[in-house]
């Protein structure tokens, strides 16, 4: 075989011109902050969110034109599935930048770097979604990750943030090693790291494979955070900055969750058997897990994290069935997963500037204090719960369905079960903020721009629950990248 | 080949949406009041709002076209098109007399809180909106989707009004209803998923429609498991012994109110359910199981009315009481045959009348003194001689007398259940005698005797207010009792529909017959 030689001219750069636009974007943002000192941070935070969005519509200007291909000898594609994620992406980091600025005028240091690392992870993940073999697969991810450990830290004199960062890089890094180990392994077997052409000439189903195969989605696991890859979670989550718990508990998940589907749908569907048993016990064991821990959850930020463990396993309900149908739930089901848990997160940054406490208990009486953020917060856990007519519902009913479909009746039932479970635990936090005998009375005043995330979120909820049909063909034409599943 | 259902549109019978008007003006009235501040104003509104409501609702009732089965005033949009939900509202035979009660028991239970809510009154009053709104649209619903949506939507105002506005144990009693609501509720999805699948598989359409799924044939282990799985949807919300534990904790904890809408009108979602969903669309799984509800419903019917003997707390007996009178309920539709599924939904109706009305005086006597013990009253009538003359005629309605409501629903329940099976029904009729002597003795404890207790030497009779709730309900447990005839005549088209759906099955299971269904019970039918 020649190896191929790759000139300038065959590069299609239109395909990663936003990633070409983005990367200027951080460029740019980052020299703002340091040539113009006496520009307000909250200033570099509105530009960068208003690059974002047009960014943001020339992707989806692609979307409606049917832009679409492969570049840099096939690593990088740009299909309906990738955009579908990368409009995700963007919103939602437009989304944290706006929930962000109060949080970031109350630290004394790095102000502005805060709104480059975040552009710049935003980037990689861009990046992530589009990877298209297994070589991209790797550097994109850690990419993304890379901004993640500076974020995490960035509570500088706070030694629980400081713990957080050297947790989550510890075993970012073991993970990178395994997903390493796992990609030799399959590339021994299969010949080429590139996803379509191991799924145009599958390997057969041998032992080195199912290894590889399982190193791959061990990695994984630990970047989703699934049980029993889950322990960095609660720990980071809780002493990371709430603004980048946010981020993280949403965002990054998606994104991995894009390459995963790239990986089990388009790569190996032919070894359905023997992934599915490990996809199945993954998601009983994070669904349970998740929803049982949280029980016992004091600090509001664990508890929130306990229950994203959770929903990881509700979404790999849908990659377990392995239907087109249990794709477009995944999808769908992140959206609304999107709105409501950043939304829950934002209430806990409006009361957090304000009072530096994240307990649960803190949060009594919150009804008295500021109706709004009581009333957002019983829509975004009501939705997180599940209960009609809030995106949530339509999200676990359309990933149950999927998996009914395919017969795995016994995971639906634990899906189930774990439903009321959470129903539990969310209910306590709102017996708490519509608690009658509140401890303080203090009004909150909530701030122009955590404002618009709050109620962006609100009608995310809302609108999702409500009118979904746009958001369902989004995910239905984004599935369609995936040519050879079956429909149901 | 089973027969099914055709439906009338709302725009052919009266030319605009008459059901849809009713179920949204109470939500939107909450929406309205939500930005508002002052109480008169949103008194004005809240009242507008469920007068208009049960305004909206009489012109089904009256306009109705009796000896049809077809569905009526329907209305269909698509909503969710990509996984065949649609909005599809309508009523018919089964559910047109429980919206008319519905919209009724809203604007009792609002004049019941014009004074008296001295805490959060705005929020108070919107989650009686939305409730009313859910429960009237969980009634109309024809898209299974739909029904679950608000089955599941109506916790949520139910939540906040025990847990707001209840007694001293009120936390733990809201979390307890919504659990154990919720545990049946997601089974029950399980069940209308699998429904769903089924259309899918027969006919290559996705639909969460009662009427396209009424069309697909379902095999008989499938019925069994759907039956099973939304049996415990409804049995939890009627509830069915054993499932009523939660029943007792919520009625004693909520406010007034709140066990009125609870005992009036939620409780019968869940039988309502069985005549709506069940027994039509899964004919042979009802066969199936009709021995093993009776006896349910009969267990019901004993066990509770032997611990309303033994309750010191009013409204704790009265919450028992219901667990009894809605066995007979479950024991009339599951004789499956007319004159028990007949009974089983004028009892209802009639349920819902009565018993909103001993809440209601419990709520009155409570409101005076803020005690529910009994031992705490006694000898009231000469104190309060126009509270004890209308609870009278509420607890003779609620016993079954001759010349109430409760005694033309009891009695065809009984009816059926002899025709189905005699060892059946005799214990039911212990259940009738027990139900005179708690109810009876219960009145002779609060109202008769001597007036001993000094604390009630200043007892008011009842305002002007309450005696227009009183009058209003004693009305319809009259006009129910001696002349019941149009209203069991609304009826009788969707009870033919139902009867001839299961008798197709029971005939088709003669020729194969099926163990565990005798073969006795069968050819009766």
């Amino acid at each position: 075989m020649t190896p191929e030689i790759m000139s300038f001219s065959d590069l299609n750069l239109k395909l990663i011109a936003p990633e070409l636009w983005m990367t200027l974007l951080a460029c740019v943002v980052l020299m703002m902050d340091v040539f113009c000192p006496k520009l307000s941070k909250p200033k570099l935070a509105y530009f960068s969110a208003a690059g974002m969005g047009l960014i943001t519509l020339l992707i989806i200007s692609y979307g409606i034109d049917g832009v679409g291909g492969t570049s840099f000898s096939g690593m990088f594609v740009l299909d309906p599935l990738a955009i579908f994620f990368k409009v995700f992406i963007l919103l939602s980091t437009i989304l944290m930048i706006l929930a962000s600025i109060d949080a970031m005028e109350k630290i004394p240091y790095f102000r502005g770097e805060y709104y480059f690392l975040l552009l710049f992870s935003a980037l990689g993940m861009m990046f992530m979604v589009s990877a298209n073999d297994f070589l991209s697969l790797f550097i994109t991810l850690e990419f993304s990750t890379f901004g993640f450990y500076i974020l995490v830290a960035y509570l500088r004199d706070n030694l629980k943030s400081n713990e957080a960062a050297i947790k989550f890089f510890i075993l970012g890094a073991l993970s990178a090693a395994l997903i390493a180990y796992g990609i030799s392994l399959v590339y021994g077997e299969a010949g080429t790291l590139l996803f379509d052409k191991i799924a145009a000439n599958p390997p057969t189903s041998s032992i080195g494979l199912t290894i590889g195969l399982l190193f791959i989605f061990i990695g994984i696991g630990y970047k989703l955070g699934a049980v029993p890859f889950h322990v960095w979670v609660p720990d980071v989550y809780q002493g990371a900055p709430t603004t980048v718990t946010a981020y993280l508990s949403v965002v990054p998940k998606a994104a991995t969750f894009a390459i995963f589907l790239r990986v089990v749908f388009g790569t190996f569907l032919e070894l359905k058997t023997d992934w599915q048993w490990m996809i199945v016990s993954i998601a009983v064991l994070s669904m349970t897990y998740g929803n049982i821990t949280a029980i016992a959850q004091k600090n509001m930020k664990r508890l929130l994290a306990y229950s994203g463990i959770s929903h990881i396993g509700t979404l790999l309900i849908g990659m377990a069935a392995g239907t087109a149908m249990g794709v477009e739930s995944i999808l769908f089901y992140i959206l609304t997963y999107l709105f409501a848990n950043i939304g829950a997160f934002v209430v806990v940054i409006i009361f957090q500037n304000l009072t530096d406490k994240d307990e649960i208990e803190d949060f009594t009486g919150l009804n008295r204090r500021s109706p709004l953020m009581a009333f957002a917060m019983l829509i975004f856990l009501l939705s997180l719960a599940g209960v009609p007519p809030l995106a949530g519902f339509i999200g676990k009913v359309y990933v149950l369905a999927a998996a009914m479909h395919q017969g795995l009746i016994f995971i639906v039932v634990v899906a189930l079960i774990n439903m009321v479970i959470s129903f539990y635990y969310y209910l306590i936090i709102v017996k708490k903020i519509y608690s009658v005998e509140p401890k303080e009375y203090t009004p909150i005043h909530i701030s122009t721009p955590l404002k618009v995330a709050l109620y962006i979120s609100i009608a995310g909820v809302i609108l999702l629950g409500i009118w979904p049909n746009p958001f369902i063909e989004a995910s239905v034409t984004a599935t369609s990248v995936f040519t050879n599943l079956m429909p149901k | 080949m089973l027969n099914t259902l055709g439906e009338i549109l709302a725009s052919d019978q009266v030319g605009f949406p008459v059901l849809s008007l009713m179920i949204f003006i109470p939500l939107a009235a909450a929406v309205l009041i939500s930005l508002m501040k002052d109480e008169k104003q949103i008194k004005q509104i809240a009242l507008g709002a469920t007068v208009l409501s049960f305004v909206l609702s009489l012109i089904p009732l009256i306009l109705f076209q009796n000896g049809t089965s077809d569905i009526q005033f329907a209305e269909r949009y698509a909503w969710i098109a990509p996984l065949g939900i649609s909005y599809h509202v309508g009523v018919d035979g089964v559910s047109i007399l429980l919206v008319v009660l519905t919209t009724f028991l809203a604007i009792l239970t609002l004049g019941f809180s014009w004074k008296g809510i001295n805490k959060y009154f705005k929020q108070y009053i919107i989650c009686l909106l939305v409730l009313e709104t859910t429960v009237i649209g969980v009634f109309c619903a024809l898209d299974l989707f739909l029904f679950f949506l608000l089955w599941e939507i109506m916790l949520i105002p139910m939540y906040f009004l025990i847990k707001t506005w209840g007694g001293q144990r009120r936390d733990y009693a809201s979390l307890k209803f919504v659990l154990y609501t919720l545990l049946g509720s997601v089974l029950m999805l399980v069940g209308f998923v699998i429904l769903y699948l089924n259309h899918y598989a027969a006919t290559g359409i996705y639909s969460f429609d009662f009427l396209d799924l009424l069309k697909a044939p379902i095999s008989r282990t499938k019925q069994m498991w759907i039956f099973t799985l939304i049996f415990f949807g409804f049995a939890f919300k009627v509830p069915m012994f054993p499932f009523h534990t939660w029943l007792p904790d919520a009625h004693v904890e909520a406010p007034t109110t709140g066990s009125v809408l609870l005992a009036g009108v939620l409780l019968k979602m869940g039988t309502y359910g069985f005549v709506r969903f069940s027994l039509p669309l899964l004919p042979e799984a009802s066969l199936y199981f009709m021995p093993l509800m009776s006896i349910l419903g009969v267990i019901g019917i004993i066990y509770g009315a032997l611990l309303a003997l033994a309750q010191n707390d009013m409204k704790k007996l009265i919450a028992y009481s219901s667990i009894s009178h809605l066995g007979f309920v479950i024991l009339g539709i599951f004789a499956l045959n007319a004159n028990g599924i007949q009974g089983g939904m004028i009892q209802m109706i009639n349920h819902g009348i009565s018993t909103s009305g001993l809440f209601f005086v419990v709520g009155f006597l409570y409101n005076r003194r803020h005690t529910r013990e009994i031992s705490e009253y006694g000898g009231l009538a000469k104190q309060v001689p126009i509270l004890a003359g209308f609870y009278l005629v509420i607890t003779l309605s609620s016993l079954a007398f001759p010349g109430t409501n409760g005694f033309v629903g009891e009695l065809l329940i009984l009816i059926g259940a002899m025709e189905n099976s005699w060892q059946l029904a005799a214990p039911a009729f212990i259940g009738v005698l027990l139900a005179g002597a708690y109810l009876l003795w219960l009145y002779q404890r609060l109202m008769m005797g001597e007036l001993n207790n000094p604390k009630n030497k200043n007892l008011l009779d009842l305002d002007r207010i309450e005696i227009g709730i009183c009058t209003a309900l004693v009305v319809v447990i009259l006009w129910m009792g001696i002349y019941p005839f149009p209203f069991l005549k609304m009826m009788d088209g969707s009870i033919q529909f139902i009867t001839d759906r299961l008798d197709t099955s029971a005939a088709a299971l003669t020729e194969n017959s099926l163990p565990g269904i005798s073969s006795k019970l069968v050819f009766k039918k």
